[in-house]
């Protein structure tokens, strides 16, 4: 059996019809990842014992004629930035080098209810800082169609993985593209959900107020599948709303959707340029008007979500301290505790962006930077209002590049503007789906051939229409 | 500008040791980073209120009711560094 060109609704009928059982699927991929990861390391761990156990769980309620969720026997992998309880969670930092899980986050709590087998935990840039998934505390992940190339980040084990066979969809976390930048790079579908739409308990916090969890899958529908697994109101995650009240108000089909001129800029790469051309010409076949659209404090982006992001990283990254936490040894002050445990744990990106976040929260410096960033913010977000009034989808493209080289982005400030075109949805709260311009199963990804995508963005809680685009574009 | 000085402050206050060399670095970093952002100079917001974090919402509340979860105290005891008694053991605070 082939567990590569299926669909996860293909995969539930192939189940239930007992083309194969739960262990098969699973024992698929586990050998998948053995075979491959030691050439992409996208797995910071991988739960071989636990999978095939909750896969021999799941085949006996099947048998049993329990009901079968639709994501049953699924194999996941989850990025190692969320909660599993007893298991070690690390946000690929030395910091949290043995730290384990007290409970489950909420969205890994769903996926169990769903009877997901989960494979292991994919690596990404400590903490959920970076673009390239290089800034990891471990090792580096490459890119599945090039290795000397890299597969995008933060969350580049998740989706390498996706991208490469070594699981079947994944989640990953987008603070400020870090789902839909990867997913670009590699070739793959990537969700970025509305704020507030997926719960962010048990998710390390990079930037409280912009990080949401996706799914990162092989096609579109099965994203759907995912997000309708994880969504909606969490008790715990008081940002949360039930999404069932948000419905469109038109069809599908009569959608105009806006080009925002801001976003086609003389920066992009000919390949991108070429790849949303064709995008766009698909989406004009399949009966969608287009109309242009400004954004025009786009520009203004990447200044206020650093500001933004490194203010409430500093916040943030202050609990590990070594008191409750990994402490470093030898130390006999509590003062050293501090200093070594935070000095040895924590990477140099990390400690650039505390550092920089405590200089735009002090003294002094604080309405300069951290209030007039949160001004511009509002501006961003307006700009969208204001073109929401017109358009019902945003087409926009996901990077201005192919997946670039391994260490190319050297400076700080150049891997900081790989972000330039997903950094605003996040500042305004918005969904946004990333999707390549060919799509997984019939493209044939080589080093000469490298994936390019473009993204959809929705009005807010509204991802149900940029999923029926992205449906629509994957069928034609 | 930012100079080591300041840097070596910011470290201080944030817990992060630092090494000469990376007290040198960090202010390279910083001048081209603050650099880049003098560009929001260029935006007027006179009168534009800051947003307050991600949320429309506003005062979403739980309900009142008594949670104790004696089982979760108990696993984050389990993962303290060093624990005695049920509590977190730290080094002396005054010395």
């Amino acid at each position: 059996m082939d567990f590569n060109n299926l669909t996860i609704r293909r995969f539930h009928e192939g189940l239930t019809q007992k083309l194969f059982s739960v262990v098969e699927a699973t024992t698929f991929f586990l050998d998948t990842i053995k075979k491959q990861d030691p050439h992409i390391h996208a797995y910071l761990s991988v739960r071989e014992d636990e999978a095939r156990a909750s896969a021999r769980e799941i085949d006996n309620n099947i048998k049993e004629g329990k009901e079968t969720p639709l994501l049953a026997g699924v194999p996941c992998a989850v990025k190692d930035n969320m909660l599993l309880e007893g298991e070690v969670t690390t946000a690929a930092s030395k910091i949290l080098k043995t730290y384990k899980g007290t409970y489950d986050a909420t969205t890994i709590k769903r996926l169990k209810n769903g009877s997901v087998v989960i494979l292991g935990k994919t690596n990404l840039d400590e903490f959920a800082m970076g673009a390239s998934t290089e800034n990891s505390g471990f090792f580096k992940t490459l890119n599945p169609w090039d290795s000397t190339r890299v597969p995008g980040g933060s969350s580049g084990g998740s989706v390498a993985a996706v991208a490469s066979g070594m699981a079947f969809a994944a989640l990953g976390s987008d603070t400020g593209g870090s789902i839909r930048q990867p997913s670009a790079f590699c070739g793959v579908v990537g969700l970025k959900p509305t704020y507030g739409a997926v719960s962010r308990f048990g998710l390390i916090a990079l930037a409280s107020s912009l990080d949401q969890i996706g799914p990162v899958t092989r096609t579109v529908e099965d994203a759907r599948i995912l997000f309708d697994t994880i969504k909606g109101k969490d008790g715990y995650d008081s940002t949360t709303v039930d999404l069932q009240n948000f419905k469109s108000s038109s069809s599908v089909k009569d959608f105009v959707i806006g080009i925002p001129k801001e976003y086609f800029i003389d920066g992009l790469d000919d390949e991108v340029k070429k790849g949303l051309e064709v995008a766009m010409e698909k989406l004009k076949k399949l009966g969608f008007k287009f109309k242009e659209i400004s954004l025009p404090h786009t520009k203004y982006a990447i200044s206020v979500y650093y500001i933004v992001l490194t203010a409430e990283v500093s916040t943030n990254l202050a609990r590990l301290d070594g008191v409750r936490y990994e402490r470093a040894r030898d130390v006999n002050t509590l003062s050293d505790v501090y200093m070594h445990t935070r000095g040895e744990g924590f990477g140099d990106e990390v400690k650039r962006r505390i550092l920089l976040g405590t200089f735009v929260l002090s003294s002094g410096y604080y309405d300069a930077y951290y209030t007039k960033a949160q001004k511009v913010r509002r501006l961003i977000q307006q700009d969208f209002d204001e073109a929401f009034k017109q358009v019902d989808v945003i087409f926009a493209p996901t990077t201005p590049t192919i997946a670039f080289k391994m260490g190319e982005k050297s400076d700080p400030l150049s891997m900081y503007l790989a972000d330039i075109f997903t950094c605003p949805i996040n500042l305004a709260g918005l969904p946004s789906l990333a999707v390549p311009v060919e799509s997984l199963f019939s493209a044939l990804y080589s080093p000469s051939h490298l994936p390019v995508g473009f993204q959809l963005i929705g009005k807010r809680f509204h991802e149900n229409d940029i999923l029926s685009v992205g449906e629509l574009y994957e069928k034609e | 500008m930012i100079e080591e000085k300041d840097v070596v402050r910011l470290a201080n206050l944030a817990r992060i040791p630092l090494h000469k060399n990376d007290a040198q670095k960090l202010v390279h970093d910083f001048e081209n980073i603050l650099d880049y952002f003098e560009q929001l100079k260029e935006v007027s917001t006179s009168s534009i209120a800051p947003i307050a974090g991600g949320t429309l919402l506003s005062n979403e509340v739980r309900n009142d009711e008594k949670k104790i979860n004696t089982l979760l105290s108990e696993k984050a005891i389990g993962i303290f560094p060093q624990a005695e008694d049920g509590f977190l053991v730290v080094p002396p605070v005054f010395e």
